[in-house]
Formats: C-alpha cells, sequence, structure tokens
C-alpha cells in the first residue's frame, strides 16, 4: 500500500514538473531560443564527448567540399550563399499558435535537400558558431553537442527522408515536407537526449528525458509541422522560379 | 537583428580591442574551461560579474546586453526549476498546487544553481569576446590556430553575405506586409515560405555573381588569409597575466572545495 502511495506520489510529480516546465517554456521571451543548448550547461565529459561524435561528420563533410570545389570553382562560394540563406530563414521568427510565441525553423532539412547532408554539418557548424558568438544562442563549449543534434541528426533525418519519400514515389512537394518536419523533429529528439543525458545527475534518464522532450512539445510539435510546410513552399518557389538552379543542387537528380 | 548580430561595436577603440585577437581567444577558451568544470558557484558568478562590468564599461547598449542575456536567463531559471523538483533527496520545502504535490530538493537546488552560474559565466565570457574582436579577426586566429582552411573560408562568405541577404529579405518582408501579406494564418505561411524561396534564389544568384567577381580578383579556389605577426611583448604579457590569473582562481575554487 506504501509502496503504492509512493510510486503515486512520484509519479504526480513527474506530471507536475512536466506541466511546470511547459508552462516556464512556453512563456520565455519570443524568440524562443529553445533549439540549441546553451553555453556551460554541459559537463566538460559530455562536452568532450559530443566534439568527438561532431569532429568526424565535420571532416566528412570538408572532404567532401575539398573534393567538389576542386570539380568546381564557384562550388565554395555556392555553399557559402546557400549557407548564409538558411540562416537567414532560421533566424526569421515565426509564430508557433498552440504556445503563443515566436519560435524559428532550423533550416537543415532545406539545406540537406540542396546542398547534401555532409555539406549541411559543416554549414551548420559554422552557423552555430557564429550564433554562438554573435547572438549568444548556444555555445562553444556546447558546439560539438549543437552540431550533432541540428547538424548530424537535423541533415541526415530530413535529406534521409526526402530520398525515402522519393524512391516511394511520393510528390517532391510532400517529401521535402518530410524531410522539414522529421528534420526538425530529429533535432529535438537529440538535443533532448544531450540534456538529459548529462542532467538526470542521481535521477533516473529515462524519466529526465520523457520529461524534456514533453516539455518541448507544445512548441515543438507545431514548429516541426511549420518547418515541413516552410520546407516544401521553399522548395516549390525555387523550382518554379529558377528550375535550373535546382538542378545544380543535391537533390537535383530527385527534386 | 542587425545590429543584435553585427560587429560594429568591434571596431570601437579601447584597451580591450587593441590585444592580439589569439591572446583574447586563448584567454576566452582558458575562462571557459575554469568555468565549466567549476564545483561551486562562485567562481562562475565572479567571472559573469567581471565580463558583465566590462562590457556595461565599455559603454555597449543596455538593450543589446539585455537581448543577449534573455535567452540564457530564461534557460537559467528552467534549469533551477528542473534540477530542484527533479533531482535529489533531503527535502527542503513541499507545496501543493491543484491536487499536485511539489517538493524541492537541497541537492537539486543546489546543482541547478550551479548549473545556472555556469552558464551565466560562459555566455559572458563568449559576450565579452564578441563585442571587443570584430569576425575576421577572430577568423585569422582560427586560422592561426590550424583550424581547416576550407571550413574557414565558407565562414568568412557565410558571415560577409548573411548582411547582404538579411537587407534583401527585411525588403522583401516590408513589401509582403504592405501588400497584406501577413493577415491572416494561411497567408502569413505562404508569404513565409515565398520569402525564404526568395532568399534562396537570390543567394543563388548572388553566389553566382560573387564568384565572377571572385575570379576577376585572381581567385582560384583557395582564399588567401593575411598572416598573423608574432605576439608583441605586451600582448604576451596580458596572456600570461590572465592565464596564471585564471588557473590560480580554478586552483584556490578546486582547494576550498577539498
Amino acid at each position: 500500500m506504501i509502496m503504492h502511495r509512493r510510486k503515486k506520489s512520484a509519479r504526480i510529480r513527474r506530471v507536475a514538473a512536466v506541466i511546470a516546465t511547459a508552462g516556464i517554456l512556453t512563456a520565455l521571451p519570443a524568440p524562443a531560443f529553445a533549439m540549441h543548448i546553451s553555453e556551460g550547461i554541459l559537463p566538460a565529459p559530455w562536452a568532450l564527448f559530443w566534439y568527438a561524435v561532431a569532429l568526424p561528420f565535420v571532416a566528412w563533410g570538408l572532404r567532401d567540399l575539398r573534393r567538389r570545389s576542386e570539380e568546381l570553382l564557384w562550388f565554395k562560394p555556392f555553399v557559402s550563399l546557400v549557407g548564409a540563406a538558411v540562416f537567414l530563414i532560421s533566424c526569421m521568427p515565426i509564430p508557433v499558435p498552440t504556445a503563443g510565441t515566436c519560435s524559428h525553423p532550423a533550416g537543415t532539412g532545406l539545406a540537406a535537400i540542396l546542398i547534401g547532408p555532409g555539406l549541411t554539418v559543416v554549414v551548420a557548424s559554422i552557423a552555430l558558431t557564429l550564433q554562438a558568438l554573435f547572438l549568444a544562442h548556444g555555445g562553444l563549449t556546447t558546439l560539438g553537442a549543437n552540431i550533432v543534434s541540428m547538424g548530424v541528426a537535423g541533415a541526415y533525418v530530413g535529406y534521409g527522408a526526402y530520398l525515402v519519400a522519393r524512391h516511394l514515389g511520393l510528390p517532391w512537394a510532400v517529401a521535402a515536407f518530410l524531410a522539414g518536419l522529421l528534420s526538425d523533429w530529429a533535432t529535438y529528439a537529440m538535443t533532448s537526449l544531450e540534456l538529459a543525458a548529462a542532467l538526470h545527475g542521481d535521477g533516473s534518464f529515462s524519466a529526465m528525458l520523457s520529461l524534456i522532450l514533453l516539455a518541448f512539445v507544445p512548441t515543438q510539435l507545431p514548429l516541426g509541422i511549420l518547418e515541413g510546410f516552410i520546407c516544401a513552399g521553399a522548395l516549390k518557389f525555387v523550382r518554379s522560379r529558377k528550375p535550373e538552379l535546382i538542378r545544380a543542387t543535391a537533390a537535383g537528380g530527385a527534386a | 537583428m542587425f545590429d543584435l548580430f553585427s560587429d560594429i561595436f568591434t571596431y570601437r577603440d579601447n584597451a580591450l580591442a587593441r590585444i592580439d585577437p589569439r591572446a583574447k581567444l586563448a584567454i576566452a577558451l582558458a575562462a571557459l574551461v575554469a568555468v565549466v568544470t567549476a564545483e561551486r558557484i562562485v567562481l562562475p558568478l565572479c567571472v559573469f560579474g567581471l565580463c558583465l562590468g566590462t562590457v556595461v564599461g565599455l559603454r555597449i547598449p543596455a538593450k543589446l546586453i539585455a537581448v543577449r542575456l534573455a535567452a540564457p536567463l530564461s534557460i537559467v531559471a528552467v534549469l533551477v526549476v528542473l534540477q530542484t523538483f527533479l533531482t535529489g533527496a533531503t527535502p527542503i520545502f513541499a507545496f501543493t498546487l491543484a491536487g499536485w504535490e511539489f517538493t524541492a530538493k537541497a541537492e537539486g537546488l543546489r546543482q541547478g544553481m550551479l548549473l545556472g552560474a555556469r552558464v551565466l559565466g560562459a555566455v559572458s565570457v563568449v559576450f565579452l569576446l564578441s563585442v571587443v574582436t570584430p569576425a575576421h579577426r577572430i577568423f585569422q586566429a582560427l586560422r592561426w590556430f590550424r583550424l581547416s582552411r576550407n571550413w574557414l573560408e565558407i565562414a568568412v562568405l557565410m558571415y560577409r553575405y548573411i548582411f547582404v541577404l538579411m537587407e534583401s529579405a527585411a525588403d522583401l518582408a516590408a513589401a509582403q506586409k504592405l501588400r497584406l501579406g501577413y493577415t491572416t494564418k494561411g497567408r502569413a505561411l505562404r508569404s513565409f515560405t515565398a520569402l525564404a524561396g526568395a532568399t534562396i534564389v537570390h543567394s543563388l544568384e548572388q553566389a553566382e555573381r560573387t564568384h565572377n567577381a571572385m575570379r576577376l580578383r585572381g581567385y582560384r579556389g583557395v582564399m588567401p588569409f593575411g598572416p598573423l605577426p608574432a605576439l608583441g611583448r605586451r600582448d604576451r604579457m596580458i596572456l600570461a597575466f590572465c592565464l596564471a590569473g585564471i588557473a590560480s582562481a580554478r586552483l584556490l575554487e578546486w582547494g576550498a572545495g577539498r
């Protein structure tokens, strides 16, 4: 009986904490910069671990960049400008109806369709460094973790979703929608995992993970859907105005 | 957005702006390591106070400071609440709200406050670095530290063209607003996707122009980074003094915790 009460009390505490956290997160001033792990949050061993995970992906992307820029002299300016555009899009505040706040798209799904996932990791690592330095958004100590969540998880999941959807014969607009949607959700799932792994302390990892995931739901569930629409809409615009440009991109063959 | 992201304040002449960027980067990284590995709140809070005081002393606009610190402060608040109510064992106080029982624990509160102090300390270090060092000098110093040339080339071009694209995107957004593009939710979404698409198209056209301009100026696939001279005596002394100060503070903190 006592055990049952304790379990019930613990469950109630968790639910209450979820609601309290969600309330706090949704009450943050607009735009809500919940996407990246802030400077100083991760303990040193975790910060180093995520750097070690991110580095091979960045190195792979740089190898791809070097190879392609040797063949095409215009490739570096092209990647830089696409990176700048995606960076700018990711800074544009969009209202999230359910939360009553503004958030911002990640843009990695769109970037992965345009320049491929390997180069998206490189562009994301630069964007995250610039944001850490000049916007206090993310951080230098948490750069590795943020590259893994936004660059690696977001880009590869988004690009994979796009390729699979096209392979299944779905229209490119649906494929782009899925790329935007899943890349956004993958970024948040990975961010939650990173935070829970570092912050659960002597508590339960799974409880902390589910709590953080649930806390992200009010903003990120609708934001992912919006990101899907933005990804599909932006690609539609590019296809209709400059179809020749899309042929030069990573999605050229599939889009 | 422009003021928030740009490095315009770094071009003001002051003692910190005149220090070599390599020395500033090394000091900032040492301070970050000291803050992130701190086991008590005193060191991170001292770093926060020192950096914030310096930023105020440099007459950086209060609005910019507030905007740059708003997100980290919100995160600190969430962290303290999360840790206080989710981790630890020793109850401090409990209350019931709408039938739910909340118990704050001492260990959780301590851990939350430590995490919050680390966030504030680390954010303030990077903030101070970014208001006394122009972006191109940071990239130059990073090249000196042997960071990948390709990565830095993309970074330099990205940073430069973000502002070009920002202006055109702002013009487009203003035109959309004038044409009532954001009056309903559906219209707003359509306008936003068109804005995103137009920014991409503009970026691709700009890429072609930029490449042609670079070719005309002798670009053959590799961008030159200007060499940095050897560290001057004054910069070496500042670097040694600051690193010794940070190491002493960290050792003192470590000794106090034992």
